[in-house]
């Protein structure tokens, strides 16, 4: 059986972190979302695997090249749509196959249930399903699925897990794969619905968070660098290669910490946080449920909790984040949300900034002593 | 990085692992080996390429194994390369992979009374076979009882004498199964078998298969597993490219990678002294390798205040002596033959000398006092790129050892400069580079060997005509070529040199050519007067030399691509130069 997996578009929503790399490589439990599609898919013993990249192509090409596995790559110039996506690869399939998104996460389990039923979509109830194609399901079939709608008839959303056959690119007309299955479906083919076990989206740059709660779970205990004998180091903990953890420093699992970054001493590292390669975290800070990616500095003192940080940041002394709920304009369409902060690549901040519910650029340099409180701050900005 | 093939069928086996280590040689290629099996086994190994001594190989058999090996611990020399065999050459393997804990393993065996050929983590896995295959001559229970002992990757090969089968066991290595009709094939990945059969099975973590002329069965914790035949229909040059369109690309965005894992390799406490307390250093070289001992020189002789002197490996035997101190030479292949010939006369002068080269064991090594390896991997683009940047990581590394440490986290956090490089849309600048006859670079300091190597590569790939100068050079003579068809590449950084670059920038737009700038992000004044402003980072000088020089190697590879040029083989050129 073949695989199909998406990963071309750049995931607008999530910005600011898209800008270096699309959505399905953004860094979750320190590896990029497409990897956990691909573990699964080689879990259940599927191979033959291609990739349809587009946005920042050459960085997805790269990360697939590091796997042993041979992976076919496939470019879609411009990002039409999911189907056009499809159709780029439409040569390369022989017969059934599986159609996947790159940048949602699965379980291996869910796809073993879908891939051997034909004509299937992988379905999963979801709170605010007006963001999926919305499915409704008679007898275990699919009734009728919607792109996006205003008012949805159901909770009920497609993931965006599909097993098809060669034939349904009869039905692809528009550039949309909901479109093409409803067209199906109105043909009067059988789908069949399948629930999904575990599957998360990640919409917005905050449910990064969630989606990497959902991965550190199942994290195994790895010690492979040098970590004080004065250190506490409890629950599952991965620490990597050339990685210092200084005296007195805490840290309580599950958290993944990757290789040659420096922590501590005395810092506190509470659940769920994954930090990158070569991060820096100053002695007397304290970071809980955040992703810091690679190559990033936090200084002394500082405070960083439900935050996701970008790669090279500097991050001055007494830099605070804190939780906070408010509403933020994305893509044009007012979001409620609640985090810390949001911090693209390459931001600088002074000392005792203060982030609230704030979504930093890219390359943004931000003075010291200040509050910015539920704020999209545009990339490349200079905030005195 | 190795690569690993075997075969097992009716044909004589020799020449198809040869043809299938060639088509593998992109994973390494400093030594190879092939072992078949007839009523006993036959062994030829090799250091070097299959191209220079394939031909000499005469082992008769219809079953046999072959290893192209990228060393990275223990050099390649005959007895290192693979395939190994037991104290009584009864059993052969090759592997792909590293064996962690091959070092407690040995003491244990060498305890037992095996004796140990090679420097090789390999070998122990041999003689663990031998134990168990003395015990119950069955190869394959023999192989599945040691795997457990093993920790570490492995794709394995095994062939034994008295067993007319191949045996196959993967764990964190590539290795993938070919199925032809009564042949069999395993290999570390599809391209040497494509040409013989388009089914394959991948073998999964923790599979043993074991391959006869009527089959394959495959076991997994001691119970036969079924693996499903899958039909691949790549092509094996895609397939090496890993997606990427030319091998220069992949190359170019393999770079930070190369970058770090060089520095990380280069340990500064274990220089040999001569290199770090040497009054005066000469660097010998051709090429890009020339131009990376000229920025060396610009930068050691600034920080560290070391006279440097720089002269091409091929005229460095017309200069008479004195010369003294270190003379470093620098080839990527590690067999350019000016710079041996150089670092040989060298030697003649009594004066100490110390190779860096991509290529560990190759014959720069055995003329030079001390070799550094850089850790680019092998580079396949004939257009050098990856190997340029580890050259330069090697070198930043020596001036940061002769400095005390002072460039250190600076160079640790290089390559993500150079990242930031990569996501750069060009498309501006190459549209006009590519319908340019003539294209001239110029640079002040340490950027003037960057436009060197710039015009380089746009030489090389895209063979449009580029000259590069330093800056002050040009009113002497080449103003004269100017005009509004010649497009200028200005290297124009801040710092001491900054200044007088802007105004050899606005000495050049008065004559009409067309300027393309690459300066540092936030710059007010450049943007004004050149027709295309590249923006850099703000970073440390050390690392502005890597970033322009990044942005130049992508400008001639897209204007190439826009020309459609052969890239990763431009007409008359060849990868490493071995005729003087």
């Amino acid at each position: 059986m073949q695989a199909v997996i998406l990963a071309a578009g750049e995931g607008k929503r999530v910005r600011p972190l898209t800008w270096s790399r699309p959505k399905a490589m953004i860094p979750v439990a320190n590896r990029p979302i497409i990897a956990y599609t691909i573990d699964a898919l080689v879990k259940n013993g599927i191979r033959d695997i291609i990739v349809v990249v587009g946005y920042r192509k050459e960085q997805v090409t790269r990360f697939l090249n590091q796997l042993d596995l041979p992976i076919e790559v496939v470019v879609q110039e411009k990002q039409l749509g999911t189907a056009h996506a499809l159709r780029q690869a439409e040569s390369r399939i022989k017969g059934d196959f599986l159609l996947l998104p790159g940048d949602n996460y699965i379980d291996a389990q869910s796809v073993a249930k879908i891939k051997d039923v034909k004509n299937a979509v992988l379905v999963k109830e979801h709170p605010s399903p007006s963001n999926f194609g919305v499915v409704t399901i008679r007898d275990g079939l699919v009734d009728s699925i919607v792109e996006k709608p205003d008012h949805a008839p159901s909770f009920l959303v497609s993931t965006g897990i599909y097993s098809l056959n060669k034939d349904f690119f009869r039905y692809v007309r528009g550039n949309d794969i909901t479109d093409a299955i409803s067209c199906m479906v109105e043909a009067g083919t059988d789908i069949s619905a399948v629930t999904a076990d575990d599957w998360q989206d990640a919409i917005y740059p905050w449910d990064l968070l969630k989606l990497n709660l959902r991965l550190l779970k199942h994290l195994p205990a790895v010690r492979e660098g040098t970590s004080s004998s004065h250190a506490a180091i409890h629950g599952a903990v991965h620490i990597g290669k050339g990685t210092t953890i200084g005296p007195n420093t805490v840290i309580s699992g599950p958290v993944i910490i990757g290789n040659d970054c420096t922590i501590g001493p005395n810092c506190c590292i509470l659940p769920d946080t994954s930090i990158g390669s070569r991060v820096t975290i100053e002695p007397l800070s304290l970071i809980g449920n955040a992703i810091v990616m690679d190559d990033t500095t936090i200084s002394s003192h500082s405070r960083i909790v439900d935050s996701v940080i970008g790669e090279r940041c500097t991050l001055a002394d007494h830099t605070s984040t804190n939780t906070a709920g408010g509403i933020l304009e994305i893509e044009g369409t007012p979001t409620r949300s609640e985090f810390g902060a949001i911090i693209g690549d390459h931001v600088k901040s002074g000392s005792f900034a203060r982030f609230k519910n704030c979504i930093v650029g890219n390359n943004v340099t931000l003075e010291g002593n200040r509050d910015v409180c539920t704020r999209i701050i545009p990339d490349g900005s200079l905030v005195i | 990085m190795c690569g690993i093939f075997g075969y097992i069928g009716r044909r004589q086996a020799t020449p198809l692992i040869l043809e299938g280590l060639k088509k593998l040689e992109y994973r390494g290629y400093d030594s190879f080996g092939i072992a078949t099996l007839q009523s006993h086994i036959g062994i030829e190994k090799h250091k070097g390429r299959i191209s220079e001594y394939g031909d000499r190989i005469r082992l008769n058999g219809t079953l046999g194994i072959g290893h192209t090996r990228w060393a990275t611990h223990g050099i390649p020399n005959d007895v290192n390369a693979h395939p190994h065999t037991d104290c009584n050459n009864r059993i052969a393997i090759v592997h792909n992979g590293i064996i962690e804990n091959y070092a407690e393993l040995k003491k244990e065996l060498v305890a037992k009374g095996h004796i140990f050929r090679s420097e090789t983590d390999t070998e122990v896995v041999v003689h663990l076979i031998e134990e168990e295959y003395a015990k119950i001559p069955d190869l394959q229970s023999a192989v599945r009882r040691i795997l457990p002992q093993l920790k570490g990757s492995y794709a394995l090969l095994v062939i034994a004498s008295g067993a007319d089968y191949l045996i196959a066991a993967r764990n964190g290595s590539p290795l993938v199964l070919g199925i032809g009709d009564n042949e069999y094939f395993a290999a570390s990945d599809m391209t040497p078998v494509l040409d013989y059969t388009e089914r394959a099975i991948f073998l999964e973590d923790g599979d043993i298969a074991c391959m006869t002329r009527n089959g394959v069965e495959i076991s997994s914790q001691g119970q036969p597993v079924n693996r499903k035949v899958e039909l691949i229909d790549w092509s094996p040059e895609e397939a090496k490219k890993g997606g990427f369109p030319h091998f220069m690309l992949k190359e170019i965005y393999e770079q930070p990678l190369a970058f770090f894992n060089t520095l990380r390799a280069i340990d500064k406490q274990s220089l040999p002294k001569f290199v770090c307390q040497s009054p005066s250093v000469t660097v010998v070289a051709c090429g890009s390798s020339y131009n990376a001992g000229l920025i060396f020189k610009y930068l050691l002789e600034e920080s560290c205040g070391i006279p440097v002197r720089v002269d091409f490996a091929s005229e460095f035997r017309y200069f008479p002596p004195p010369v003294d101190g270190l003379i470093i030479g620098i080839t990527q292949s590690g067999e350019t033959a000016d710079t041996l010939t150089a670092l040989k006369q060298a030697r003649i002068h009594n004066c100490r000398t110390l190779g860096i080269t991509n290529v560990l064991g190759s014959s720069v090594s055995r003329t030079t006092d001390a070799t550094l390896f850089m850790r680019a991997g092998p580079e396949i683009s004939v257009a050098a790129t990856k190997s340029f940047v580890a050259q330069l990581a090697v070198l930043m590394q020596i001036i940061d050892a002769r400095s005390e440490g002072r460039y250190e986290d600076t160079l640790m956090h290089a390559h993500q400069a150079i990242e930031e490089i990569l996501l750069m849309d060009l498309s501006a600048a190459v549209e006009l580079c590519k319908s340019a006859e003539n294209i001239f670079y110029i640079g002040r300091g340490p950027f003037y060997p960057v436009a060197l190597e710039g015009s380089l590569k746009m030489k090389e790939i895209s063979y449009i005509h580029a000259e590069g100068y330093a800056a002050g050079e040009l009113k002497h003579g080449p103003f004269a070529l100017l005009s509004p068809e010649t497009p200028v590449i200005a290297i124009c950084m801040p710092g001491e040199t900054y200044g007088v670059m802007v105004s050899n920038i606005k000495e050049v737009k008065a004559r009409g050519a067309p300027v393309i700038a690459l300066g540092c992000e936030g710059d007010q004044e450049l943007p004004d007067i050149v027709d295309q402003f590249i923006p850099l980072p703000k970073t440390h000088p050390f690392v502005q030399v890597l970033t322009s020089l990044v942005v130049l190697q992508i400008l001639a590879y897209r204007t190439a691509v826009a020309l459609e040029r052969d890239i990763d083989k431009p007409r008359n050129l060849a990868k490493s130069v071995t005729v003087e």
